[in-house]
């Protein structure tokens, strides 16, 4: 409320010093500025933004708000917020009413939080703009409810596995292309390099294990009659859950430390050159080599093996920017959400992550890259891309962390596979039907 | 004239109000409400649905099997430690010359000076599976096997862990206010105990302990409330976001039902249990230290 009052303040300076500055002839007065668009002269919009996606975003948002001051004349305060506290943080803004104009969503929360009303339905407005058919199919999905979609494709990323290209040479290893040559890859990486974790099974990963389920033909959950039912303890599901995690339960290819990981250790451990292998984002090979230098040259990627060929499919995810309903810069808000996703700030933002851009013309020079810690992601993404069940609910079954417990619970030996997948499917099914 | 002292005292209960009773009835109000879901939050308010939510905790088995035990038995070892190791450092403290004296409590003090989330991060780390100094130690030792063991994901030494690490964090509190009731017992009373040949041991017993018995009750009561809602020390350790459910506790439980299932009313609903079971164990700590209101 404070804030809220404080900005309209801030606001109401910001208009006085612009009109004290036209006065005294010392504003910017090119031709180019005197358009219509200069409608936000003296408004700043409030964005917040995720995060580590770009290690180094202050130069890329400071272009932005130049240009967006340029094309509109209002200013854009960016506020960064880590991933991991970002869905607590923008539940605590809606419930204080203290939510930004604009925003940065993972693209499994959109659904959730458009359908509780709270951002703003872009339907119409990307309609209007022109770009509907050249936005990448999985992240117009993912941020639509009943047909409205309540967030702006943005950027996507897709997990494949990254190795350690001079472990393989050394030992004469190739890239597996199946379930069972990649057990013995690991196999020959654990019996000749005992100090290295060979494939690390991350326990609190779910995005790990779910190019596995996909892989034995598996699904998360399926829709019936309108309903939601998790298949986890289906046949096929459980075969990749079973092969996944036997790589460390049977065959001690992962550590016990592995167990309680997140995504993140996985990299951290890799960045310390303990691990020859990782199922790990198309972001990270850029942040790896810029924490570990000495690892440039020796590090690489392929997509995720099929259980007999072919790839595995694995979670496209990605970020949308999505307008607040509570915004009262609708318009302005629209258009700093297009420039962001559309041309020279779209492909630079893309190269400058290492993630693909939301637009199908910009994402097809990214597949024809030849850099080869492109291409294989690419492929990946292109031909192993699967979402998660995308319903409002599946943000709530991930906050309850069904699947990492899931999988710790295997790990840890205190479940078996059967038991461990029949109580998340129950968990997962109840959750998504309450 | 009557209304003098309380209008002293305004300015301190508006402040005491708007910042502990307004959510605390909020909290309430809301633990007996339909509170659940982003609209819910949006909008501010949601239906009365009476004690539901209350019946949905309480008949919920993993509250009798795992959170209560956690929460209960945890708090107790904690606060049995904590005065125990503050006590015994209040008296090496106070048998220091005073040059010694200052560089110890500085160093105690550190302990209790690092943020609680810096200090359960050191503890991670220092039980690492893989490069935690303590897993590098047992390795050495033959006491797990090569390779190292994850002591995160079994509930006892999960626990035994944020033990250490709430002991650490709490032990210097004690002992600074129980040196500081040592520093007050009278010179004479302990010389005419020894010209009576009372030990060491027999001094602390008969002279230290009933002296001290008032600073002993407040420093239990205060850990015991500090000990019960321990979350950041819990939540931060691998696997303790929810993730591994046998070691929830009366804290995480409740911030992981509301916050990750924007299921608000169950969480009030937890967090109101837990403030009635803190309120009950102090009035019965209370009335067992002290039968003739010594306080």
């Amino acid at each position: 409320m404070s804030a809220h009052r404080l900005s309209i303040r801030l606001a109401g300076l910001a208009v006085a010093a612009a009109t004290a500055l036209a006065v005294t002839g010392c504003g910017d007065d090119s031709s180019s500025n005197s358009n219509a668009a200069q409608s936000g002269s003296g408004k700043t919009l409030t964005v917040w933004i995720m995060e580590g996606t770009n290690p180094d975003a202050t130069p890329f948002f400071d272009q932005v708000k130049a240009e967006f001051k340029r094309e509109t004349g209002a200013d854009v305060n960016v506020q960064f917020v880590p991933w991991s506290a970002a869905h607590d943080k923008f539940v605590s803004a809606v419930g204080g009413g203290e939510t930004p104009d604009v925003a940065e969503f993972g693209t499994t929360w959109t659904p959730e939080f458009g359908e509780a009303g709270i951002l703003a339905e872009l339907t119409e407005r990307v309609k209007g703009s022109g770009v509907s058919d050249d936005l990448v199919d999985s992240l117009v999905a993912a941020g639509e409810v009943d047909g409205k979609l309540y967030g702006m494709p943005w950027y996507a990323g897709v997990r494949s596995v990254i190795y350690r290209t001079d472990v393989f040479e050394e030992l004469g290893l190739q890239p597996p292309t199946s379930w069972d040559e990649w057990l013995t890859v690991a196999t020959k990486i654990k019996e000749a390099k005992p100090d290295l974790v060979a494939m690390p099974v991350a326990g609190n990963n779910e995005y790990g294990v779910y190019p596995f389920i996909w892989g034995a033909g598996g699904k998360i959950a399926v829709q019936e009659g309108g309903k939601w039912r998790s298949t986890l303890d289906s046949e096929q599901a459980r075969r990749g859950i079973e092969f996944y995690t036997s790589l460390a339960t049977k065959h001690g290819l992962s550590s016990p430390a592995a167990e309680t990981w997140k995504e993140t250790d996985l990299k951290d451990n890799f960045v310390q050159g303990k691990l020859a292998m990782m199922i790990s984002g198309s972001w990270t090979p850029k942040a790896i080599l810029e924490a570990a230098p000495q690892l440039q040259g020796k590090i690489g990627a392929f997509p995720i093996p099929g259980e007999k060929s072919g790839i595995s499919p694995s979670f496209v995810g990605g970020s949308h920017l999505a307008v607040f309903e509570k915004s009262q810069q609708g318009d302005l808000a629209w258009q700093f959400v297009q420039m962001m996703t559309s041309g020279r700030f779209a492909s630079e933002w893309a190269t400058q992550s290492s993630y693909f851009p939301g637009l199908k013309s910009l994402l097809a020079k990214s597949i024809s890259a030849p850099d080869p810690l492109i291409a294989p992601f690419a492929r990946q993404m292109k031909d192993g891309g699967e979402t998660v069940p995308v319903t409002p609910v599946y943000g709530k079954v991930q906050a309850k962390k069904t699947v990492p417990s899931m999988l710790q619970a295997i790990l840890s030996g205190s479940k078996t596979v059967e038991q461990a997948t029949a109580d998340a499917a129950a968990e997962m099914t109840a959750e998504m039907q309450g | 004239m009557a209304a003098r002292p309380w209008l002293l005292l305004a300015p301190a209960l508006a402040v005491l109000a708007g910042l502990l009773l307004y959510p605390l009835v909020r909290v309430a109000v809301i633990s007996v409400q339909d509170f659940s879901g982003l609209r819910a939050v949006y909008r501010g308010t949601a239906e009365f649905i009476g004690l539901a939510n209350y019946r949905e905790v309480l008949g919920d088995r993993r509250l009798w099997y795992t959170v209560l035990p956690n929460t209960v038995v945890v708090a107790m070892v904690c606060v049995v430690l904590t005065v125990v190791i503050g006590t015994l450092a209040a008296v090496l403290l106070e048998s220091l010359r005073p040059g010694l004296r200052a560089a110890t409590t500085i160093a105690v003090l550190s302990a209790w000076a690092v943020p609680a989330v810096t200090g359960t991060y050191i503890w991670i780390w220092i039980f690492d599976p893989v490069q935690g100094v303590v897993s590098h130690a047992a390795q050495w030792l033959g006491l797990v096997p090569a390779g190292g063991e994850n002591w995160f994901t079994d509930r006892v030494t999960f626990f035994a862990i944020v033990v250490i690490n709430v002991v650490h964090h709490g032990f210097p509190f004690v002992a600074l206010t129980v040196l500081a009731g040592l520093l007050t017992i009278p010179d004479e009373l302990v010389e005419a105990a020894k010209l009576d040949g009372a030990g060491a041991w027999r001094r602390f017993w008969s002279i230290t302990v009933p002296t001290l018995r008032p600073v002993f009750a407040v420093v239990t009561i205060l850990s015991t409330i500090w000990d019960f809602k321990v979350f950041t020390q819990v939540y931060l350790m691998p696997g303790g976001d929810g993730q591994n459910r046998e070691v929830l506790n009366l804290g995480t439980w409740s911030y992981v039902e509301s916050f990750g299932q924007t299921e608000y009313g169950t969480g009030s609903a937890i967090a109101v249990v837990l403030t009635a079971t803190l309120l009950v164990i102090t009035a019965v700590y209370l009335r067992t230290m002290f039968r003739e209101g010594e306080l």
